[in-house]
């Protein structure tokens, strides 16, 4: 659990209180931020990585704009089926669920997402939007490795992490200079590995974890015992939930119902982080794109359900991203090739639903892309400051305007 | 153009000098102060780094052997190290360093059946496997060894270069001049053309310098932080403007070359790259740098500064010649002293290949290297150019648990698959032993560095005669199938326990 500590070391050098600065003396200003710190020290925050490119433009679709349909002829997607969000703009005809948490106030569509000077490799533009810097020399921890970093107690039960993966590997984002963030899947193969053969599991556990042992053996031996106790917490996790949520099949539902799990344990865990593939998209891409997109908002209504059948819904915040949208005109593949800027949703109970950010413009584009409207550092920031009680500006190295989501 | 020295300059050859025909300037006076350790032809006696003497100094049998192998090589199998202990230790260092005739050509006739009509080496998996699987059928294993470390050394990363054959060129490269002179790998790498897509160097020139190659030369490639100023970083950054590529070739590119005068390190003149790397060869910092990095790779995690002292004296003297250095590295004191045995802790390469060398196990390189990249240590892809942190750093809670995942395939492969994933254990456990503190025996003497505790080796014979219903010693003696069967789970509990990672 967040501490008084805990939130020290996250101000370290920020004094940071919003509307007080200036008015009352830096030591109220301390108190004021603490006391913000403290209320949510026990939000969660998921991220959802949508990985290759997502196309911005055929999720949330500018249904009035005739050169949508220009550029787009066979993959334009018609007025009538889009599910109107307002008279503007609305979200692809298969993600119905999304569009009635959308109506419940529960999701902020973010438009025009995006940094300046996009790249249009995957691994560079992914690289930016893990690392939160555009640097070309990026830091080696991720921004939420820094963000856990930052608010990094001492003396706490290290066998309850703060942050995990529910990816296949370790995120980029989750890089970190003091802590570990385990990925639930390998402590599950782990557990699975020892369940097979229980006595053998007993066994290796006794004799990887004894304590003492020469050279490198003794901090070996408190690795494993820390691995253990932590796959020991996720099982108990397990075992206890208990849920009726329908979470589609596929990549990220059963990612956010582990991380539903996780959260109903309340473990103190404080960032989750998963993803769905296959977004790139440069052929044939409206059949692929719509099963993506179903799956994405069928698992986003469904983790929404189960945190509020779990009581849990009022501390959690999802966040989507996705490392670059499409470029505005289709290919000769009925396909689109990598672009810039894109669109987020974020979604939860506490979330201000609505349309924010400026939707691009479809006729002043660079180099064929879409212009961002919005820096993908200020939906960082107002995660940081507004979520997780954590300054935004020393962790992203410089000021971005927050987002009035939250 | 050379460079404009103060010193006088007096060539000569010495004694290793001119086993491996280099030549090497003496009298200089240091640029960051005086050089150690060298006077005329005297060859001093480091003594942290005296040799090993079995007999006196310590036994040369299976476990001093195993050692030797575990950090020159990858794992050992039984044959390896009975080869060593008759050979003996001068012998068996200088075998790491002969190649046997022909098989460069056979790896490269290889590579290019593979390529010709198998798999597409233009995909990163599998020229990762590619390297995995010479790593795991190489007779000289240090050459691989230096390999990775150099590629952790010079870290460059695919995902920057996006081009799967400069990579290939640049691992070609590190492997061919491994263990030669450490000068000549530094400038191979400056005009290397993924190092130059990776840290900018194409895009350097006259009238917009970039700093990036020659920050990291100075910083992580020779002399370490601190050896130099922001201004050396700059001007050497013109030095090397117009080292661009063609392709896949190094071009110079004259148009875009500042040829005026630089001052760096306190010297000046009209400089070119290949002159900032003889100064930075010449930098009294850069033994000891590359010291303490060898020995971090080769010989223990932590190294004492004397030993890093003593390890610098013996790389100077050795005119950073590699071989030179790991030999006398190997054969001293030092390294068979209990400040380097067990002192390490096997990254996944050595873990994986490691097992996979020294239990004869078949399996495909390519899971191989997706096994390593779960484990922390993506091939071609090193985190940053600082490369792996290494040591305590490789285990974390999710890269622990994908080596007890390995241990546990591994221990699961079958002996009787003709076709296959396989592992022979009647090979590593003759179906004829039934003593069950026997089989535990051999099969710890053939994995660990150093024997197992009295408790563990109880547990284990005692698990391997106990059944879901309780000990069942007669049907352990009497089922061969049963007895494999539960000589192969502690066989993979051994793979997954902390002291098979300690080495």
């Amino acid at each position: 659990m967040f501490t008084r500590r805990d939130f020290m070391g996250c101000t370290l050098g920020g004094l940071s209180c919003l509307s007080l600065k200036g008015v009352v003396p830096a030591l109220f200003a301390r108190s004021a931020d603490e006391a913000r710190a403290a209320d949510m020290n026990d939000h969660v925050l998921v991220v959802v990585e949508l990985a290759g490119g997502n196309d911005g433009l055929n999720t949330v679709i500018p249904f009035e704009n005739p050169l949508y349909y220009k550029n787009r002829p066979t993959l334009g997607i018609p007025a009538g089926e889009a599910i109107k969000l307002n008279d503007q703009v609305g979200l692809h005809p298969r993600m119905g669920p999304l569009a009635e948490l959308f109506k419940e106030g529960k999701v902020n569509v973010v438009q025009g997402v995006g940094y300046p000077e996009a790249d249009r490799s995957h691994f560079r533009s992914m690289e930016i939007w893990h690392t939160a810097s555009t640097d070309t020399r990026p830091p080696t921890s991720g921004w939420l490795g820094k963000f856990l970093d930052a608010g990094s107690p001492a003396g706490v039960d290290e066998a309850a992490p703060r942050g995990l993966a529910l990816t296949g590997v370790l995120p980029q984002a989750f890089q970190a200079e003091k802590t570990v963030v385990p990925v639930v899947a390998q402590l599950d193969q782990l557990v699975d590995v020892e369940d097979g053969a229980a006595a053998l599991g007993k066994l290796r556990r006794k004799l990887s974890t004894a304590p003492g042992g020469e050279g490198e053996v003794g901090f070996l031996r408190r690795q494993a015992d820390l691995v253990y106790r932590t796959a020991e917490r996720l099982r108990e996790a397990a075992a206890k939930y208990e849920s009726e949520a329908q979470y589609p099949e596929g990549e990220l539902g059963p990612q956010l119902r582990r991380a539903a799990q996780i959260i109903a344990a309340d473990m103190g865990v404080r960032v989750l982080f998963a993803s769905q593939g296959g977004y790139d998209t440069h052929a044939n891409q409206a059949g692929t794109h719509g099963e993506l997109l179903e799956q994405l908002a069928a698992s986003l209504a469904a983790f929404q359900d189960d945190l509020e059948s779990h009581t849990r819904a009022d501390r959690v915040l999802v966040v989507t991203f996705s490392e670059f949208g499409r470029r505005v005109d289709e290919n000769g593949s009925q396909g689109t090739d990598h672009g810039a800027g894109s669109f987020l949703f974020l979604t939860g109970s506490k979330v201000k639903g609505g349309l924010s950010g400026e939707y691009p413009s479809l006729e002043k584009l660079g180099d064929g892309d879409l212009i961002h409207t919005v820096d993908f550092r200020s939906v960082y920031a107002t995660v940081l400051e507004r979520w997780l009680g954590c300054p935004a500006e020393e962790l992203l190295g410089q000021k971005f305007a927050p987002l009035d989501v939250l | 153009m050379r460079l404009v020295l103060g010193d006088a300059v007096v060539w000569r050859r010495d004694r290793e000098a001119g086993t491996c025909g280099a030549r090497r300037r003496i009298g200089r006076r240091g640029i960051g102060g005086p050089l150690m350790g060298y006077f005329g032809g005297l060859v001093m006696r480091i003594p942290d780094l005296s040799p090993y003497v079995p007999g006196s100094d310590g036994p040369w049998d299976a476990r001093t052997a195993a050692h030797l192998l575990y950090r020159a090589g990858f794992g050992a199998s039984p044959s390896e190290i009975e080869r060593a202990v008759s050979a003996g230790l001068e012998p068996t260092v200088d075998s790491f360093f002969s190649e046997s005739p022909g098989e460069e050509e056979h790896f490269q006739r290889t590579f290019e059946d593979i390529s010709a009509s198998m798999a597409n080496f233009g995909e990163p998996f599998v020229l990762r496997a590619w390297w995995i699987h010479r790593m795991v059928r190489t007779s000289v294993p240090l050459r691989e060894k230096l390999a990775l470390f150099w590629h952790g050394h010079f870290a460059t990363s695919i995902g920057k270069v996006e081009n799967t054959y400069l990579m290939h060129r640049q691992i070609e490269t590190i492997r061919q001049l491994a263990w030669g002179n450490f000068r000549e790998l530094v400038l191979a790498i400056a005009r290397d053309p993924a190092m130059l897509v990776y840290l900018d160097g194409e895009s350097n020139t006259k009238e917009h310098p970039n700093e990036n190659f020659a920050r990291e030369l100075m910083e992580l490639f020779t002399c370490g932080i601190g050896n130099y100023s922001e201004k050396d970083v700059a001007e050497a950054a013109r030095a090397f403007t117009g080292w661009h590529r063609e392709g896949s070739e190094f071009r110079f590119n004259p148009e875009a070359h500042d040829d005026d005068v630089k001052r760096i390190l306190g010297r000046s003149g009209r400089f070119d790259g290949s002159d900032v790397v003889d100064i930075l060869m010449q930098h009294a910092a850069t033994p000891r740098f590359m010291a303490r990095k060898l020995l971090r790779f080769f010989a223990t995690a932590e190294p004492a500064d004397s030993a890093v002292d003593s390890a610098a004296e013996s790389l100077d003297r050795a005119q950073l010649h590699i071989k030179w250095f790991l030999r006398d590295l190997f054969l001293s004191k030092y390294f068979f002293s209990d400040e380097c045995r067990g002192k390490r802790i096997a990254s996944p390469v050595e873990f994986v290949v490691g097992a996979v060398r020294t239990l004869g196990v078949r399996i495909p390189a390519f899971e191989l290297a997706e096994r390593v990249a779960a484990m922390g240590q993506e091939l071609l892809a090193p985190p940053n150019v600082k490369g792996w942190d290494g040591e305590q750093k490789w285990i974390n809670s999710s890269t622990w648990p994908a080596r007890v995942a390995f241990a546990e395939q591994i221990a699961g492969l079958f002996s009787d698959n003709p076709f296959g994933p396989h592992l022979d254990l009647p090979t590593l456990v003759p179906p004829d032993v039934t003593d069950p503190n026997a089989i535990v025996d051999r099969l710890a003497g053939l994995l660990m560095a150093a024997p197992l505790a009295a408790d563990t080796r109880r547990d284990l014979s005692e698990f391997l005669i106990t059944t879901d219903e309780g000990k069942r010693p007669d049907l352990f003696r009497d089922d061969p199938d049963f007895r494999a069967d539960r000589t192969r789970a502690v066989l993979g509990m051994l793979l997954g326990l902390p002291e098979f990672h300690n080495c």
